[in-house]
């Protein structure tokens, strides 16, 4: 079930991995197929939004939690 | 070449520096152009790791224009009661404040010198016109506003030049010591498993407060646990653990700073109440205009008369003054702006909802610095794991500077770090024991029971038959539950290893807390609603001797006048 509040749009995702290596909670994980980054530990997220500011593809969507609201 | 360095088994160096965050860059490059040989270990990636990571929107602790460093520490001690600080007067060591003061505008150079960038607007300073550093108590004009959403690829990048082996996602086990000395330390990386262990003449602490103990000022019901409102990965407190595990001093561990929060909802950080100089108006559900609550029995004290929710409005704000206050929060966490928009909030037209009796726990006290102290010799700390009780980040990136100054005199004459084998070995077996667990506990799991118990029995509001069952509780908890924590790869290992340190801190807290029979400021324990005037200039101090926790209260020194005469 898809329901993770960060999205990676993967047409736009250029493999760079800034993601995997910029984050402080190291929620991503590589997809060894794809040599994607893949969001692995959503509820460890912290919501600093350091993977959204700089992803340079604007591929990374962060969206406000529901249980936030 | 890094990579190759990773894989020896043992690396040797002069200075370990435990966390690379604004006070631990500047540590290590400071001792670096001593031509020490530094190591940092970063438990995430140095570019954006710690509470700065995503951006800071002010530094502040600069005595200038006519104030000086002497007179700083003396407002500082003497006011700090009136606003968050808990009632701090001579918490804090005058003496660790005063180097503070007095270093501060040298620090201010040397960060430019790291290659950060101090100014604000056509090259110039930006000096606040109000106060706002350490509560506004200093006065203007010591605080700059500084556009610092990249201050740590600046520092990175400094750090790197300088030829600093950096390690990064690696988290520190404990410490090595050896007769009363550290000997260096050992870590863990979180993405591969591997133990590593350092052999080092003196260790820097720069890993970050605690907050995990508690919830998060927003209470998250659902999964996502560390929606916190600055980096969770620098709240666990492992700097604060590993020193206490090694015999250190910890002090002040029962005072927490219940920070008024500007927002339940989206923790919105930047100027809180001040607003780039016009403060915020608050009002009550009902729509009258109310003075600021100082504090949580004030805040309580509304709840009562069915006054609450309170609410901050900035409806009365100019138009520039809002876009100002945009700028502020893009410069430190730029996706509450993204945020504000996904929830469809306009601070023109709606009001923030302010909570002030269930704040922010943060825990911004800890390891005692200072040299009369010889509990662990060589062991150095900076920043909000310290005793310096929320300094900000001013005194973080100062101490930071003072330390790599000036440790290179202690290194000098350390001597080789010896390595007890049996230590190693032991540390090696208490960490990667999760890794052969099967059917046990979850760490975020085990973290949540630690924060429910403290929320429950410790919280803002105290008193002794509360702390005792909570201790009762977090005892039967790490009785159980912590040699059955499981971690099925390296990743979950370092969220084990921190809960670790959470449950270590978590006890202290509480038993310092029922050490504290009084109410002080911000302190509050209902049981004994009177200061005590016996305890005032006295702190609770923490330490691990031969394996049993000792308390005891001690006086906090004086700032005499021939420490201020002999400077640095």
């Amino acid at each position: 079930m898809e329901s993770t509040p960060i999205k990676i749009d993967y047409r736009r995702c250029n493999g760079c991995r800034k993601c995997y290596e910029l984050c402080p909670m190291d929620i991503f994980v590589l997809d060894k197929e794809m040599d994607m980054p893949l969001v692995a530990y959503e509820e460890e997220c912290g919501f600093c939004g350091i993977c959204w500011m700089e992803c340079p593809k604007r591929a990374i969507d962060i969206v406000y939690p529901v249980s936030f609201w | 070449m890094a990579r190759q360095q990773i894989t020896e088994r043992v690396i040797e160096t002069d200075v370990l520096v435990m966390g690379g965050g604004i006070g631990g860059c500047p540590a290590a490059a400071k001792a670096a152009e001593h031509g020490l040989n530094v190591t940092l270990v970063e438990k995430s990636k140095l570019e954006r790791s710690g509470k700065a990571g995503q951006g800071l929107d002010e530094i502040g602790i600069f005595p200038r224009d006519g104030l000086t460093p002497l007179e700083a520490v003396r407002i500082y001690l003497g006011k700090s009661s009136v606003y968050d600080r808990g009632g701090t007067e001579r918490v804090v060591n005058p003496r660790v404040l005063f180097k503070l003061f007095d270093n501060a505008m040298w620090a201010l150079e040397e960060l430019e010198k790291l290659g950060v960038n101090m100014k604000y607007i056509n090259g110039e300073y930006g000096w606040m016109p109000w106060g706002f550093a350490a509560g506004g108590e200093l006065g203007p004009k010591v605080e700059l506003r500084v556009h610092w959403q990249n201050v740590k690829p600046e520092m990175a990048a400094g750090v790197r030049k300088r030829g600093i082996n950096v390690i990064e996602r690696t988290m520190v086990v404990d410490l090595l010591t050896h007769n009363g000395k550290v000997a260096g330390a050992t870590a863990v990386n979180t993405r591969t498993g591997e133990f590593i262990v350092f052999k080092a003449k003196a260790v820097v602490i720069a890993s970050g407060d605690l907050e995990r103990h508690y919830n998060s000022p927003t209470p998250h019901f659902w999964k996502y646990k560390m929606g916190l409102n600055t980096c969770p990965a620098a709240s666990s407190g492992d700097g604060q653990a590993v020193a206490y595990r090694a015999g250190a001093y910890l002090s002040c561990m029962e005072m927490m700073r219940p920070v008024t929060i500007r927002d339940i909802v989206l923790m919105q950080p930047g100027q809180l109440h001040l607003n780039d100089g016009i403060p915020a108006k608050v009002f009550t559900w009902k729509g009258d205009e109310i003075s600021r609550p100082p504090g949580p029995l004030q805040f309580m004290e509304l709840e009562r008369q069915g006054l609450a929710p309170l609410y901050y409005s900035l409806e009365h704000l100019p138009d520039d003054f809002q876009k100002r206050l945009e700028v502020h929060i893009a410069d430190e966490t730029m996706l509450r702006l993204k945020m504000s928009q996904d929830r469809g909030f306009n601070p023109r037209t709606h009001r923030y909802q302010i909570v002030g009796d269930r704040a922010v726990r943060f825990n911004n006290t800890g390891i005692v610095i200072g040299d009369n102290l010889e509990a662990l010799r060589g062991v150095y700390a900076v920043g909000e794991c310290t005793d310096t009780y929320g300094i900000g980040a001013g005194g973080t990136a100062v101490a930071g500077f003072v330390v790599g100054e000036n440790i290179c005199n202690y290194v000098s004459g350390a001597g080789e770090p010896p390595l007890d084998k049996a230590q190693v070995e032991y540390q090696r077996q208490t960490a990667l024991a999760p890794l052969a667990v099967k059917d046990g506990v979850e760490p975020l799991e085990l973290e949540c029971t630690i924060r429910n118990i403290c929320e429950e029995y410790g919280g803002t509001f105290k008193s002794e038959g509360r702390l005792r069952e909570g201790l009762k509780r977090l005892g039967s908890l790490k009785r159980e539950f912590l040699p059955r924590l499981m971690a099925p790869n390296p990743h979950y290992l370092m969220r084990c290893l921190e809960v670790r340190n959470i449950m270590a801190l978590a006890e202290l807290h509480l038993q310092a807390s029922l050490e504290r029979k009084e109410t002080r400021g911000l302190y509050i324990r209902l049981d004994c609603p009177q200061r005590d005037p016996s305890l005032d200039n006295r702190r609770v101090y923490q330490r691990m001797v031969n394996g049993q926790a000792t308390i005891e209260m001690v006086d906090v020194p004086e700032l005499s006048p021939d420490f201020v005469k002999e400077k640095k």
